[in-house]
């Protein structure tokens, strides 16, 4: 924390927006985000102007917290008036000079008020004004808002808080009833889609109308293809899918091959520390940035094979089928257009009355099928809990003799992601057990944009006070019943207590409190 | 639209010499204002602003507001002060003898709207 104080003199028009000025650049510094910079200044720059204008001279106190600026501007009079009126769009008592000058056009409280996260105002005539504001610094998000694909639809929410267990990094919360993202830790899995029954957590914009998109190439994964129950083959899927339209079928399965071989030789030629990391499952990678940042060199410098595939067919690729979030948000970072991604439930319906139309009343072999491509020597490690327990072990140093890993936050892999309907373990024996040929064949590509760590879970970025706030925290969290009901909208006990170290959160949302004043310590 | 695209169709006096990039500056939206809390509240990051305010706190609001350039209509002059001050914010001037609302019609025609910030 730090405090900065500013004096602004009365009247004096010329050097107006020094103060504000001078806290912009302290905001850069800190690394702050840009639309929390934007936000920041247009309430310290009106709240100076107004001491500028109005007042006969004052100051302007900011102090800078890990997560919030907070800005006192005070004046030496003469107050005013009626505060309720100088807070109404357009109410001004600004002097002709001002007026000429393109202020006092009555906006700057209201202004402030809309741009701050909190906002208070005191004023008697004798005494002087007293503006008070807040804007949250949130960090920047795991993934650009611009990019992630996990929409909310707040109304939708039922505050079943099925999503707060589901979340693996804690990145939700339900509060007044709605969900509430802490997005600088949602790494775009898709574990909290596959929960929410009345869909107010979904996948973001894809594609409305298949029809829309034959005659074009359609990439998918092989998860979809082999996900139609053991009577429906691969093979028949595959005519299906052309029989729609399709000019030519793309599988993202030739390009996790490729990826397997490159990363496997690149770690037997000891390119790589051990154990490599293949970039297979994007939502894993945003897991090793934000959680595990000291194993980023061991993760392989090609892109993901969706992101090698799209990069390889250009504008080419047509539709995509995406299995999940992380997948989506790749391809949209890479120019692909929402209404060419295709959520698989879309596609699935589309293909359902040609599966089980005519023939389909004959029963198709069940004959295990000519075996597939060997297994990859890497070691495949899948789901969240498992992908965390493993990165530890790398991180302890005790994984050094393992050449190569693969991690999937999905449970089964691709093949477990929760927009696909069949079991993960059927869908995986289903697609082993095909041989296809007849696919374009995959490469893998160099990835765009090195991983870099991300911030996100400190809870200072002084050590001093994040030291000082781990212990309140731990405080809090023992006075905290130790339940873990999820009854105060955050995932479990230690959540609420960081939500309430972090001011995100009061700890009487804890319906259980046993003696809420030892809490609050 | 490039800045300096937009200063030849518009015949605008550059101001501000002493900065050189204006080929580079593109220009998607603007904004028109003389109330200079209006500016900062509204005015679309990284566009334009046509205004008759032709003083100091123009060229901090439209900073704050980070604006990439202004122009002043009806031929307004700002003073050294104001031009060098802007020089130093990385903020194009430019003079329109035009008046507002012929020079922010012919803005639009050549593509640059207005976006809400």
């Amino acid at each position: 924390m730090e405090t900065v104080v500013y004096d602004i003199q009365s009247g004096d028009y010329a050097s107006a927006g020094a103060a504000s000025r001078q806290v912009k650049a302290h905001l850069k510094r800190l690394g702050a985000d840009s639309d929390a910079i934007r936000r920041a200044m247009i309430a310290a720059y009106e709240a100076e102007m107004n001491v500028v204008i109005h007042s006969h001279g004052g100051r302007l106190e900011a102090r800078f917290e890990n997560d919030r600026l907070e800005v006192a501007v005070v004046d030496d009079g003469p107050g005013i008036a009626n505060v309720e009126l100088a807070l109404t769009e357009g109410w001004t008592t600004a002097s002709p000079e001002a007026r000429a000058l393109g202020f006092g056009a009555g906006l700057g409280l209201p202004n402030i008020r809309k741009n701050a996260d909190h906002f208070t105002v005191t004023s008697s005539p004798d005494r002087g004004t007293r503006v008070e504001f807040t804007v949250l610094l949130r960090p920047q998000p795991v993934v650009p808002a611009a990019t992630r694909s996990l929409a909310l639809y707040p109304d939708l929410c039922t505050e079943c808080r099925r999503c707060l267990a589901a979340c693996p990094t804690g990145a939700l919360r339900v509060r007044s009833g709605r969900p509430l993202l802490l997005d600088h830790l949602c790494i775009d899995c898709a574990d909290c889609i596959g929960v929410c029954r009345p869909g107010a957590l979904a996948l973001a914009d894809t594609a409305a109308d298949v029809s829309e998109l034959e005659g074009g190439a359609l990439a998918l994964p092989p998860a979809f293809l082999a996900g139609f129950g053991p009577r429906t083959p691969v093979t028949r899927v595959v005519a299906e899918l052309t029989g729609l339209g399709f000019a030519e079928l793309i599988s993202s399965h030739t390009y996790e091959d490729a990826l397997q071989t490159s990363v496997m030789a690149a770690a037997l030629d000891h390119e790589l520390p051990w154990p490599a990391l293949a970039p297979v499952c994007p939502a894993a990678l945003d897991l090793v940035e934000l959680r595990f940042p000291s194993l980023i060199a061991h993760v392989a410098p090609a892109a993901s094979p969706w992101e090698a595939l799209y990069a390889s067919h250009g504008d080419a690729t047509g539709a995509c089928v995406v299995s999940c979030p992380a997948q989506r948000s790749a391809l949209v970072d890479l120019g692909a257009k929402p209404q060419w991604l295709v959520e698989p439930q879309l596609l699935r319906d589309a293909l359902l009355p040609a599966l089980f139309h005519g023939d389909r009343a004959a029963p198709v072999t069940t004959a295990p099928l000519p075996s597939g491509p060997d297994p990859a020597p890497l070691l495949r490690v899948t789901g969240v809990a498992h992908v965390l327990a493993v990165l530890e072990r790398i991180e302890d140093g005790l994984l050094g003799n393992v050449p190569a890993i693969e991690l999937f936050t999905c449970d089964g892999g691709c093949f477990g992601s929760p927009l696909l309907i069949e079991d993960h373990h059927l869908a995986t024996t289903m697609w082993s057990n095909t041989k296809l040929d007849g696919f374009p064949g995959g490469r893998t590509v160099e990835r765009a944009a090195p991983l870099a760590p991300r911030p996100g879970i400190r809870l200072d970025h002084d050590m001093g006070k994040a030291i000082e706030k781990l212990a309140r925290l731990d405080r809090v969290r023992r006075a905290l019943p130790g339940r873990d009901c999820a009854a105060c909208g955050a995932p479990n006990c230690a959540a609420l207590a960081e939500d309430v170290v972090l001011e995100r959160a009061d700890v009487d949302l804890c319906p259980y409190l046993p003696a809420p004043k030892e809490a609050r310590a | 639209m490039k800045l300096d695209d937009i200063a030849k169709e518009l015949g605008l006096e550059y101001l501000t010499p002493q900065m050189s990039d204006t080929e580079a500056v593109d220009i998607a939206a603007g904004y028109a204002s003389d109330l200079l809390s209006d500016v900062l509240a509204n005015a679309p990051r990284g566009g334009v602003l046509v205004t008759l305010q032709v003083h100091l706190n123009v060229v901090a609001v439209a900073s704050h507001a980070e604006l990439s350039a202004v122009i002043f209509s009806a031929g307004r002059t700002p003073d050294d002060a104001v031009i060098a001050k802007a020089v130093e914010e990385d903020l194009h001037l430019y003079r329109a003898t035009d008046d507002t609302f012929e020079t922010v019609g012919r803005l639009h025609a050549l593509g640059v709207k207005g976006q809400r910030a």
